[in-house]
């Protein structure tokens, strides 16, 4: 089956240079800003596996050809796919995609991403699960998928759900921007090196013989700063967003915001609203639960039962709304989905419930996620299961 | 550490990074079990199979309002009140027990503060009706997993003092009351247990005394065994308080009735002539501040009598709808009752969490081997650990759908169902709170010398529950009171000849049954079986508990202290009752469950519950409902159904739905919590 075209797309979109001990692994779409193809997934998830066993590999470094780390999931490529075969061809994809994750959440070698430029949807499934996460001041951290009809996937339930208070909540939701001192402040990344500075750092890490945490994480520090969190980061409106995105019901969390904003002109809050009135209404309800089932869920249980939502999004029986978000801001460029239901107040909990259930189709199974027990898998990792 | 220098404690760096370094080469792709000098964390996720789906198997124990727990999970989680700490790369909430008794009554206070204004005790005393009843419930049970001292105090202002206003108040009280109690603009508390007085609270001896002339009734602790004890809320917060009270009127005492008083200002300063002294520290439950209260002569307006059971008219005559005393005290009692139905479920989840911790740590905790230098054991490989504990998860599954059904009859109550709801809300308060004492107790001891930290929550949790067999009504009594009702239905049927209806007892108006003469595995796992010999036990001990009675009565000893010589038989009877609807309830829910892998797991947990129950009852041995072969042949099936759910182990306690960071770092990985780096960081 394999064509030309996809084995040299295998080859060519994961670039891999060897240096010592040290594997660096190269996003290679820098048109596309390096967005996640299925060969792309493939080979990563191959390279993955064998660098695991491969005891002259101790450290792995993913980084991004071009001006952005990665952009996300290659979804336009998925949709093609459904509308010429069926979903369960375009589902084919996250069961690679999210297998890849849990292979990189519960790795047992350190893996070092360097999160240069932009950095969303899939692309943060590719680092966000690993060890070290370095931003940049070029990095641009979003998971954008409420506005594009879906919800915050690649296991995002996870590691959204476990940022401080409610932050996570406002990330997901409402599709927010974050700089690299914000992602630095709130967790995401691990480390802040200057983008002049990179260089130098994956130099120092290329001459590493250990797979040690702490030495790893030692040699990142010689490079890293503290970055300057800006006065309108929205890190220092935590508490206000902690009493809002606390919030039980979406409706709630609207309501919240409203009542701040009473009274007194503050862009944030407005802007904050309008992303949440601009996004699929479905999404929103669906993506609230999500991350709140996750706070309480290991990472495999969260790619699961991500897994069966995104399913469900891409059969499309219980929502439509991936598709339209697809067409309006991917394929027409309108920037006018139309969601259906349009209003949040239409979408019961019987219907959010639904998404979350096994998928109503004898052939098709639950993600099967790969058996770890044959490793010794570091602390950080066993925390996660 | 402190005495340590710079240069000392870098060398030690040093010295762990190489460490490190040579034990990781060895760890790191080890494809495995290797045998290494060095014990390492295998978490049970990795090698335990979960067969059935835990999403629903968490929907039979759970019911109702999954998400609004799972909001209110994340709530605590999330917010710094809730004391996070990290343990082995995972963060686990619990109140700091180091904390004095004061800090601990501050912080539950405080916490109390974040859930209002996060909207969590938004309706519950101004929408009524089975929907709000339920959330209540679930919200109750969510927060008593974090900490019983912060369920208990909620409890006491909504369900004690909140439901008090709503059950004995009419409409003044209730629009005067209840929005401010919702919002805590006042804080509430019960006064009704004196030094002197607890179960029995017709002797209560504080006393109300109408004033026509102003209008008031004085308000009077007349003697030393008259103060109020243990009011929850009492000695820090609380601004108003139900107090039970004898009433007299013109010189005749009409019974106790209850009253509102208020405590202190808004302020905080206590009211003149009241006096408030503190319990002192207790062996749990530090975070709620019990108090005594003496009332040195109080006046309170006429209105504060909280009059739908009876009312006092401006010229001191005596209205009562209910005519007979004893109907009328009765009616006094029904908040007690939703009391125990939060107790009792309260009691069920602390059994869960001691379970999902003790079985966790017997999944990843090794010792001794059983062949010379091969891999130690897993505790739960040996059969003796699935004897201590899988019974015990067992029993829990069953109780915890026996308190489901409590809960439904409970918000779905009627007056003509109250009797029922009291009977079984009594016999369910007393068994699942001593099932829970002594589960917690199991865990200890299964978890070892681990099982002391107060981290590690079982042993701390014997503490913080152990009141639970006390309040809202002593077990014993609970359980007399239980086979007094049974009695009761016994001889109204045989006086009457009348079959027996009612709290399930229709079976007995069938012939007695016959038990199988051989008792295969087939039969022994059969339903019928089970049910049929778990209601011989009751069906008989009720029979020989009116024998006992009805001849102590002939013999001239009077009907109480009837009661009191017939203890053996009572209490015997009111655990066969409690343990039969149990039963009931548990296979009426396995019966919802469709066919699979679920259905068989939750049939082997009934069927392990039933023959545990007959095992360690010695009535059925002493009275021959089962002959010593039969009873060696429950025994032996016992066994045989813990092996067989041993591969469900893990399953079953994540089924439980506790969040891990509301277990223990004992559950997780417990060597890497107890390294040398996570002490000294």
């Amino acid at each position: 089956m394999a064509s030309q075209n996809s084995v040299m797309a295998y080859n060519d979109q994961v670039l891999v240079e060897e240096k010592s001990l040290t594997r660096i692994l190269v996003l290679n779409r820098p048109k596309q800003l390096n967005a996640l193809s299925y060969p792309m997934i493939s080979r990563l998830l191959d390279l993955f596996v064998a660098y695991e066993a491969d005891p002259n590999v101790k450290l792995i470094i993913l980084k991004g050809n071009g001006r952005a780390f990665c952009a996300g999931g290659d979804v336009a490529a998925v949709v093609h796919d459904i509308r010429k075969a069926n979903w369960k061809s375009g589902a084919q994809f996250f069961t690679k995609e999210f297998t890849l994750n849990y292979v990189i959440a519960t790795y047992t070698k350190p893996q070092v991403s360097i999160l240069n430029g932009i950095v969303m949807g899939g692309g943060n499934g590719v680092s966000m699960h690993g060890r070290f996460r370095v931003a940049t001041e070029t990095s641009v951290f979003a998971m954008p998928e409420t506005a594009l009809g879906l919800f915050p996937d690649i296991g995002a339930s996870y590691f959204l759900s476990r940022l401080p208070g409610f932050f996570g909540e406002y990330v997901g939701l409402t599709g927010a921007r974050l700089d690299g001192a914000e992602m630095l402040a709130c967790g995401l990344a691990t480390h802040f090196v200057p983008a002049t500075k990179l260089s130098l750092l994956e130099e120092a890490l290329y001459k590493v013989d250990s797979s040690d945490s702490n030495i790893i994480s030692a040699i990142i520090d010689c490079y890293s700063q503290q970055p300057y969190l800006k006065d309108q980061s929205a890190y220092k409106r935590l508490d206000v967003i902690d009493r809002c995105f606390s919030r039980k019901t979406v409706e709630d969390i609207l309501s919240a915001l409203e009542r701040e904003s009473m009274g007194k002109a503050d862009d944030w809050i407005n802007n904050t609203i309008q992303s949440l009135k601009k996004a699929s209404p479905t999404s929103l309800k669906i993506s609230l639960r999500s991350i709140r089932e996750g706070r309480i869920q290991g990472v495999g249980q969260c790619l699961t039962r991500e897994f069966r939502m995104v399913c469900h999004f891409m059969e499309g029986k219980l929502s439509k709304d991936f598709f339209e978000g697809c067409r309006a801001i991917l394929l027409d460029k309108d920037r006018n989905p139309k969601w259906e239901p349009a209003r949040l107040e239409l979408i019961s909990e019987g219907m959010v419930e639904q998404f979350f259930s096994r998928m109503d189709d004898e052939e098709w199974d639950d993600l099967k996620l790969p058996s770890r027990s044959n490793f010794v898998l570091p602390r950080h990792a066993i925390a996660k299961l | 550490m402190s005495s340590e220098s710079p240069t000392d404690r870098a060398s030690r760096r040093t010295r762990i990074l190489s460490n490190h370094l040579t034990t990781s080469d060895l760890q790191v792709g080890g494809n495995s079990l290797q045998s290494n000098i060095c014990l390492s964390y295998s978490p049970p996720e990795l090698h335990e199979k979960i067969e059935f789906e835990v999403r629903k198997m968490r929907e039979l124990l759970d019911v109702h309002n999954l998400q609004d727990r799972d909001w209110l999970f994340g709530l605590m989680m999330q917010s710094k009140l809730f004391n996070p700490q990290e343990k082995g790369g995972k963060v686990f909430v619990m109140p700091d027990f180091n904390h004095t008794k004061e800090q601990q009554r501050e912080m539950t206070m405080k916490r109390i503060e974040y859930l209002l204004e996060r909207g969590v005790f938004d309706g519950w005393l101004t929408t009524r009706g089975p929907e709000t009843e339920m959330r209540k419930f679930a919200f109750m049970e969510t927060l008593g997993i974090f900490d019983q001292s912060l369920a208990i105090k909620i409890g006491v202002h909504f369900f004690l003092w909140g439901g008090a206003i709503q059950f004995f108040g009419t409409k003044r009280h209730h629009d005067k009351w209840l929005r401010d109690t919702e919002t805590y603009r006042i804080k509430g508390c019960f006064a009704m247990t004196e030094l002197g007085h607890g179960s029995n609270v017709r002797g209560i001896e504080t006393v109300a005394t109408y004033d026509p002339k102003t209008d008031e009734f004085v308000i009077t602790t007349p003697c030393e065994s008259a103060q109020k004890y243990w009011i929850g809320g009492a000695a820090n917060h609380a601004t108003h308080t139900v107090v039970f009270s004898q009433l007299n009127i013109n010189g005749r005492n009409q019974g106790v009735h209850a009253f509102i008083v208020q405590l202190r200002d808004f302020d905080g300063n206590i009211c003149p002539n009241i006096r408030i002294a503190d319990c002192g520290h207790k062996i749990g439950l530090n975070g709620v501040d019990n108090g005594r209260i003496w009332f040195d002569n109080v006046r309170i307006p006429r209105e504060n009598l909280l009059n739908s059971v009876a009312d006092v008219t401006p010229d001191g005559q005596y209205k009562s709808a209910i005519q007979d005393p004893d109907q009328r005290f009765a009616a006094f009692l029904a908040p007690l009752t939703s009391g125990r139905v939060t107790i009792s479920l309260s009691a069920i989840y602390s059994a869960q969490i001691g379970l999902a911790i003790a079985i966790r740590y017997a999944l990843s905790r090794r010792a001794f081997s059983f062949v010379p230098n091969e891999p130690e054991v897993l505790l739960l490989d040996y059969p003796s650990h699935q004897r201590r504990l899988l019974p015990l998860v067992a029993k829990t599954y069953a109780m915890t759908c026996a308190g489901n059904y409590l809960k439904k009859m409970y918000v779905k109550r009627t007056p003509e169902s109250n009797k029922t709801i009291h009977v079984v809300s009594s016999g369910f308060k007393a068994v699942l709170t001593w099932h829970n004492m002594r589960t917690l107790q199991e865990c200890r001891e299964a978890c070892g010398g681990q099982g002391l930290k107060t981290e590690n929550q079982v042993g701390h949790l014997k503490g913080e529950y152990d009141v639970q067999s006390t309040f809202e009504g002593d077990n014993n009594v609970l359980m007399q009171q239980v086979s007094k009702a049974l009695l009761g239905e016994f001889i109204a049927a045989k006086k009457k000849n009348k079959p027996f209806k009612g709290l399930g007892l229709e079976y007995m108006n069938e012939p007695w049954p016959v038990i199988p003469s051989q008792l295969t595995s087939d039969i022994l796992r059969s339903s019928n079986f089970q049910i049929t010999t778990l209601r011989l036990r009751e069906r008989d001990l009720l029979n020989r508990f009116a024998a006992e009675m009805s001849q102590h009565q002939s013999s001239g000893v009077n009907k109480e202290y009837a009661f009191a010589l017939g203890y053996q038989l009572a209490e015997d009877l009111g655990r066969a009752f409690s343990d039969r609807i149990i039963f009931e309830t548990f296979l009426n829910d396995e019966g919802t469950v469709s066919t699979g892998p679920m259905k068989d797991v939750v049939g082997k947990l009934r069927s392990l519950y039933a023959l545990t129950c007959m095992e360690e009852d010695a009535a059925f041995l002493r009275y021959g409902y089962l002959s010593t072969e039969k009873a060696a042949a429950v025994r032996a099936e016992v066994a045989k159904l813990c092996s067989e759910l041993r591969p469900h182990a893990l399953g079953l306690v994540s089924s439980f739905g506790v969040p891990g960071a509301f277990l223990s770092p004992i559950a997780f990985n417990w060597i890497d919590s107890n390294a040398w780096s996570s002490s000294s960081a």
